[in-house]
């Protein structure tokens, strides 16, 4: 066989194995935020139950958490636990806010009153602040350092460990 | 209590596009006009929940909100690049389903035309060689063939 011919064709697979194993491993679903390191896109949404406006930039000063969900979400369901609990611990030291989209105010208010609540909920209408952050599944959780810059995205439900390391990234 | 409701409603606000891409530079659609446009901006970004679906061709309420979203940006004069760039700074490349001409995507656009040049370099490389080998000469029968003797008289007669 010519030996030009031979090279060109070691130096193909070699370029089509790369690629195999630079791909393999990597969760197809998931999309790099190119928000991180980006000023946290400003919302004012109205909170369930009390109705009044949450205003995101109000919250500036301190760390915030904001964690996308909705009630149809079952993997939220085992997370909404993890995130009450860190809530309640972490205190004034971290706000939580949770955004639910796609969902009714009355499903909202049941989940929460059966499941427990920590921190304002507001509603995402017509999922405009969900597209604003990238958002393509839910739960997504956005941290946000106290001068309103997203440090980090986390992709999924989070356990008690994942939750405290992330929010260890937004406290330095 | 109306009134209270109407306040709060008031100072709703969802992250403001001018943030992200600038004021508008385009001119506000409406009517045909403004549905040829969303349209042909849904087929060309991808939903983010799908797998390798537009968001109009995607039944999901994710792409349905992106629609809409994309349409309120053209309503409000936001022009097709503005739109576009838009969804690309919350959600990066990958909601592009055409990948731009710009870092690793240049590979995308690049390979084919270099394999399908390697390819061309190849054949002419060979169709060159073809030429410029001499003819070889026909072989010649011994004369004393005993076969071709034959042949040669069955032939004749």
């Amino acid at each position: 066989m010519n030996k030009t011919v031979l090279a060109i064709g070691i130096l193909i697979t070699a370029a089509l194995v790369a690629v195999f194993f630079l791909v393999m491993g990597k969760d197809p679903g998931h999309i790099d935020s190119p928000l991180i390191g980006r000023p946290a896109p400003t919302f004012t949404l109205r909170a369930v139950g009390s109705g009044q406006p949450l205003n995101l930039e109000q919250l500036r000063g301190k760390p915030v958490v904001i964690n996308f969900w909705a009630t149809w979400c079952m993997p939220c369901y085992q997370e909404h636990p993890v995130l009450v609990q860190n809530a309640r611990m972490l205190g004034d030291n971290v706000q939580f806010v949770g955004v639910v989209f796609n969902d009714t105010e009355d499903k909202i208010q049941q989940f929460l009153n059966a499941r427990g609540s920590a921190y304002p909920t507001v509603i995402d209408e017509a999922g405009k602040t969900a597209i604003a952050y990238g958002v393509g599944g839910v739960p997504e959780t956005f941290f946000v350092d106290k001068a309103g810059k997203i440090v980090a995205k986390y992709e999924g439900p989070m356990d008690g460990d994942t939750l405290q390391s992330y929010v260890a990234k937004v406290m330095q | 209590m109306i009134v209270f409701v109407f306040l709060a409603l008031l100072q709703l606000k969802v992250p403001d596009a001018q943030q992200l891409v600038g004021a508008p530079a385009g001119k506000k659609l409406a009517g045909a006009e403004l549905d040829q446009k969303t349209m042909e901006l849904s087929q060309i970004l991808r939903c983010p929940v799908c797998q390798g679906l537009s968001i109009s061709d995607s039944p999901s309420i994710m792409a349905a909100n992106m629609r809409d979203q994309v349409r309120d940006l053209l309503v409000q004069g936001y022009s097709q690049e503005q739109v576009l760039k838009y969804f690309e700074q919350s959600y990066g490349q990958f909601v592009l389903l055409k990948p731009k001409f710009q870092g690793v995507n240049t590979f995308v656009w690049l390979l084919p035309l270099g394999a399908l040049l390697i390819g061309l370099a190849i054949t002419l490389v060979k169709m060159n060689k073809l030429d410029a080998a001499p003819a070889a000469p026909a072989p010649e029968a011994p004369a004393d063939d005993p076969y071709v003797a034959r042949v040669r008289e069955l032939v004749e007669k």
